[in-house]
């Protein structure tokens, strides 16, 4: 059994600014392993001890996906090898395009049972690559995956649903995103980092892939940000705690918050 | 002798600052097998320095550091300021001599220290971020690895470089809890300005750049002080203040640098810049007070992590002996390695090495430095009384001028200050700086 994690490398937003015209500095974010992937990593190693299947990561992007430093940031954490797509044309691709890219990989990989992605990625988090892949592969698609037990071809899928939760069976090779927290994630540790530098990693040639270009453009032509709320700025300033209880919970009232 | 396990490697080094990164460095280059762990996700990301690197050690190491490594820009200015509440006298020295060759540099350790440690794995030696060592190995006398969660690694010789806590080198018993009067806490916020705006509030061209040390009311009167250094586009502007003496004024840090950034004199040059960082450290002051035992069977220990740190008042110096530090002793661990015995008597070379330096030397030479800034009167009359004279010369109120001397022995009779404590306090600084 082939496993495969699809991971994102990229830089974290919360060390971005956004400017006043709406324009993003990412100048002082620092590329990472995206905050989900590790639980994605983790689901999948799981299985893979149980199953003895082979782990692989996969990932795609800009220059700097594919450095040592980010490859063994993933590979620390458990899989036995990385392909990667780096080149700097993907640095602005679209949902579809990386989704794209990812399926000719998987494809290049050859007879994989299943993809484990995590949940949403932190840069962009619009929860879309996972389904658009299953879509180019012809496989099916389950977000929100909290667990997965069984062999390939006999996949049994733990999926949380509005209200609730369910439980699949999925007889062929799927994607499955994981929820935010359907495993904890493993800190990796010094034998783990020292083993990751001598495990195989395979970069691959975005044009030897020959993946479909996208039938239109999409191009960022205007960004704002979100109308900022003018606060009130209400102090309410007693000695007394009851008085001040009082006053709290009528003004709370006056604004229809309570 | 060394130890009869094989070990993984023949040096583990603990923390990736300057200290631990030069020493990686050298001993890589020379053919070790060398691992650099470090707790920080990145390294950089978990020290904190005022930013001003005095750089011939460093070229001594990487020759062409100047050019190759992310520095901000070259000190020419040095400006020495007592600050008051309403006035302030200050030392103005600018020289283009330090500019060739260079004498010290600005520099973010955000991205410095991620430099050094990919000169590391060029070199060679491998690199662990993001893993906290939890204790070293030993056994008997002798410090045979790390240990790091479930995970234990073997070297012949463990080079602490885990900063100025150090608590590998408290942990096996190597130093004490530092006395709180050997510890300052530094506070200090990165400001971004737009590279003319520095370049014109500083009066700067080019590469050039500024170092601010100010005293008095920038504290408060908590014995310490204040800095601004002039990066390439930020400004680099902090507090250091001695814990003992905060606890005495019962003082908050924060407040104290609150009030460093609003003051009036320094508040201009801020303004319309955006905070990029701001953060805490502790500072080790003792001096050499502090350097204790650095070498055992086995293991040495290095940077601030050795108590190397100084303050002489004008200059306060710890990076530039971290790089000296590191120096010594990768070559000392490289002759004990060579010949096969790592214990405590073959590393005392380090020691040896270290005191023989311009690092040790310095140590010594401003060994009376730490008591004297721990005069009280520095942080308050002093810059007081300057202000008086000076007050006295330009303030034409119609009265009849004096001389100078008359003025000043008119100003020392209204303050404070005795004239015995000035005669006192200027023989200690003399003798201590």
């Amino acid at each position: 059994m082939k496993i495969v994690v699809a991971y994102k490398w990229t830089r974290d937003p919360e060390e971005a600014s956004a400017r006043p015209d709406g324009t993003v500095d990412w100048s002082r974010a620092k590329p990472g392993l995206s905050t989900y992937d590790p639980v994605a990593i983790e689901v999948a190693r799981q299985l893979a001890a149980e199953t003895g299947a082979e782990l692989i990561g996969v990932t795609v992007g800009d220059k700097g996906v594919g450095t040592p430093l980010a490859c063994k940031a993933a590979l620390g954490r458990g899989l036995d090898r990385v392909v990667t797509v780096e080149d700097g044309s993907l640095a602005d691709a679209g949902r579809s395009e990386l989704a794209a890219v990812l399926a000719e990989v998987i494809k290049h990989i050859g007879d994989v049972d299943l993809v484990v992605t995590g949940d949403s990625s932190m840069d962009v988090a619009a929860k879309m690559v996972p389904t658009v892949l299953a879509g180019e592969l012809g496989w099916p698609a389950v977000a929100e995956v909290t667990s997965v037990t069984g062999k390939a071809g006999e996949l049994r899928v733990g999926r949380e649903i509005p209200g609730g939760a369910q439980v699949l069976e999925i007889s062929g090779p799927a994607v499955l995103a994981t929820s935010a927290d359907a495993a904890a994630p493993r800190v990796p540790g010094m034998k783990d980092l020292l083993a990751a530098g001598k495990k195989p990693v395979e970069h691959l040639d975005l044009a030897a892939l020959k993946v479909s270009p996208q039938n239109a453009v999409m191009t960022v032509t205007g960004r704002s940000l979100p109308e900022r709320k003018v606060r009130k700025g209400q102090l309410i300033d007693t000695a007394d705690p009851a008085q001040a209880a009082d006053e709290l919970l009528t003004a709370l009232r006056q604004a229809g918050a309570l | 002798m060394t130890e009869p396990v094989e070990p993984d490697f023949d040096v583990i080094v603990i923390g990736a600052g300057i200290a631990g990164c030069v020493t990686a460095y050298q001993l890589a280059q020379q053919g070790r097998s060398v691992l650099l762990v470090e707790r920080g996700e990145e390294p950089g990301s978990k020290n904190l320095s005022g930013g001003v690197l005095y750089s011939r050690g460093m070229e001594q190491v990487f020759p062409d550091f100047l050019t190759e490594a992310p520095v901000e820009r070259r000190i020419t200015r040095n400006y020495i300021n007592f600050i008051n509440g309403d006035s302030s006298v200050a030392v103005d020295y600018r020289d283009a001599r330090l500019a060739e060759p260079v004498n010290a540099v600005t520099v973010l350790r955000a991205k410095l220290d991620p430099w050094l440690a990919a000169k590391c794995e060029e070199a060679g030696a491998l690199i662990m971020p993001g893993v906290r060592v939890d204790r070293v190995l030993t056994e008997g006398t002798r410090v045979v690895g790390v240990q790091a969660g479930d995970d234990e690694l073997r070297a012949h010789v463990v080079v602490a470089a885990d900063g100025v806590n150090s608590f590998i080198a408290q942990d096996v018993g190597l130093r004490k809890k530092p006395p709180q009067h050997h510890l300052a806490v530094g506070v200090k916020a990165v400001v971004s300005l737009p590279r003319k705006t520095i370049e014109d509030r500083f009066t700067l061209t080019g590469d050039e750049g500024a170092a601010v040390a100010a005293v008095g009311d920038c504290t408060e009167g908590v014995g310490g002080g204040g800095f601004l250094y002039t990066n390439i586009d930020s400004l680099s502007i902090g507090i250091v203040v001695r814990l003992d003496d905060l606890t005495a004024k019962k003082k908050v840090v924060t407040d104290i640098f609150d009030h460093f950034l609003e003051h009036r004199f320094i508040a201009p040059y801020l303004e319309g810049g955006e905070m990029l960082e701001y953060g805490c450290h502790l500072v080790a002051e003792g001096g050499l007070d502090m350097v204790g035992d650095i070498v055992m069977d086995g293991m040495v220990v290095v940077g601030d992590a050795a108590g190397l740190t100084l303050n002489t008042g004008l200059t306060v110096r710890g990076m530039d002996l971290a790089v000296g530090s590191a120096v010594a002793a990768a070559e000392a661990v490289g002759a004990a390695l060579d010949q096969k015995n790592t214990s405590r008597a073959t590393l005392a070379a380090y020691r040896e090495k270290l005191f023989a330096s311009y690092v040790g030397k310095d140590m010594e030479t401003y060994a009376k430095a730490p008591h004297f800034l721990e005069t009280d009167r520095m942080y308050k009359e002093y810059g007081e009384l300057l202000a008086d004279v000076l007050y006295g010369a330009f303030n034409h109120d119609l009265k009849p001028r004096e001389h100078l001397v008359k003025v000043a022995r008119g100003s020392l009779a209204h303050s404070p200050l005795k004239i015995m404590q000035l005669v006192k306090d200027g023989i200690a600084g003399a003798r201590a700086l």
